[in-house]
């Protein structure tokens, strides 16, 4: 049972008596235990030092800062622990070959587009009418198999995505979170706020489950791979952004749970406070940790193991054993 | 699933005992822990526990609940833990 630990309260973290203390003016000492935490998730003014990041290193826990606007900066990625260089190799091959290439890409944006639907079916099913939203998606899904390159593919995305947000407005039924129009850096919008604070959550827990499988996390298909950044966690990302992120923005908001007094307006831009951020978070954290019966595996999985199991299919994809297909919920 | 471990161990042994199980489980007083571990994790918490216990002397009890739904807490005075949370 490892968990993801968040810090939003300043202090220190350390290492002592061979597991992670963390001493706050607010809270005290408190001890964590080491050996059942997954990744750490740091959003206030923290110190640590080198011998912290050793011990994070020896036990494999990725850490991840954001800003004071909850923008992620970065994170301490340890020395990867699994390392194989067939991987890298196959993962460059399928990159450099213009067809295998696509294909990822389109399967990523597929899998992407058929989640959006999801989302849009079911809330159709609750008594909205979303057709004409549903209707601009499927037709897209035709222009999938005509689309040559991933910047055309990255279009196609962006345009379902436009018609997805428009349904935003119906669903949520919600004038204080109105979608208008989508809008980042800064978030213009309550709504806004709440869409790039997820992704970008989501963005890093992949990236938390790609560094415990042998992939590199450098290597994308649909998003360009470059010179700094990782990408492949944003691939995998767009699959899951309906499920997870959209879900838990769709539940906070209907049941009321987020309120216009949790945002603020800074430098132009609408951000979460301390406050509303953790209640994100608790929400967020919850829905990976919610449950789904898996057909393949006959067994209940979380959305986080999830994740790390969209890793492993493309693992076998590079080796050759088996063609990739994202995960798409159909119900 | 859910452990509550309990021990009672020999004055020279207890600082060992409480330095391993606290990498594993939350301090509640004393001489308890409890917290969330996976199976792998209990084994791993038990084998760590056998190298330094004397199982002649020492004792060491662990309570395990499938789920956290049948089970609840009530804390009279000093509160010495704090409950576990992924927040800090």
């Amino acid at each position: 049972m490892k968990r993801a630990i968040y810090i939003s309260t300043p202090g220190q973290l350390k290492r002592e008596g061979n597991t992670l203390v963390f001493i706050s003016q607010e809270a005290g000492k408190k001890v964590i235990p080491v050996e059942t935490v997954d990744s750490i998730y740091v959003f206030a003014e923290i110190t640590l030092n080198k011998k912290l990041l050793e011990f994070l290193s020896q036990k494999h826990i990725p850490l991840h800062f954001f800003n004071y606007f909850e923008y992620y900066v970065g994170s301490f990625y340890p020395r990867e622990h699994m390392n194989s260089g067939l991987i890298i190799l196959r993962q460059a091959e399928y990159y450099l070959n213009h067809e295998w290439r696509i294909g990822l890409a389109r399967a990523f944006v597929y899998g992407s587009l058929s989640n959006m639907l999801l989302n849009l079916r079911t809330y159709a099913s609750r008594g909205n009418d979303l057709s004409t939203q549903i209707n601009a998606i499927e037709e897209l899904f035709d222009e999938l198999n005509q689309a040559s390159s991933s910047a055309e593919l990255m279009a196609l995305e962006g345009h379902a995505r436009m018609a997805y947000y428009e349904a935003f407005d119906i669903i949520l039924a919600n004038p204080d979170f109105s979608f208008e129009v989508r809008s980042r850096r800064p978030p213009a919008n309550r709504l806004n706020a709440l869409i790039s604070f997820g992704n970008s959550l989501l963005y890093v827990t992949t990236l938390s489950e790609i560094y415990r499988t042998h992939l590199d996390p450098r290597i994308g298909y649909l998003h360009e791979t470059n010179q700094r950044s990782f990408t492949l966690n944003l691939d995998i990302s767009e699959v899951f952004k309906p499920l997870i992120v959209d879900r838990v923005i769709f539940s906070l908001i209907n049941r009321n749970e987020l309120k216009p007094g949790d945002f603020s307006e800074k430098l132009g831009g609408v951000y979460l406070k301390e406050k509303g951020a953790r209640k994100f978070l608790e929400a967020y954290e919850k829905r990976l940790n919610e449950t789904i019966m898996h057909k393949k595996l006959g067994r209940k999985v979380s959305y986080r193991r999830l994740l790390r199991l969209e890793c492993y299919k493309l693992y076998r994809h590079f080796l050759g054993e088996e063609i990739y297909s994202p995960y798409v919920r159909t119900r | 699933m859910f452990v509550i471990l309990v021990y009672d161990a020999g004055e020279k042994r207890v600082q060992k005992f409480h330095k391993i199980c606290k990498r594993f489980l939350h301090w509640f007083q004393l001489s308890v822990f409890e917290g969330e571990l996976s199976k792998a994790q209990l084994e791993r918490l038990k084998f760590e526990l056998k190298q330094v216990m004397k199982p002649e002397e020492d004792s060491v009890i662990i309570y395990s609940f499938r789920t956290r739904h049948y089970f609840s807490r009530e804390v009279m005075g000093l509160k010495k833990g704090d409950p576990d949370n992924i927040f800090i």
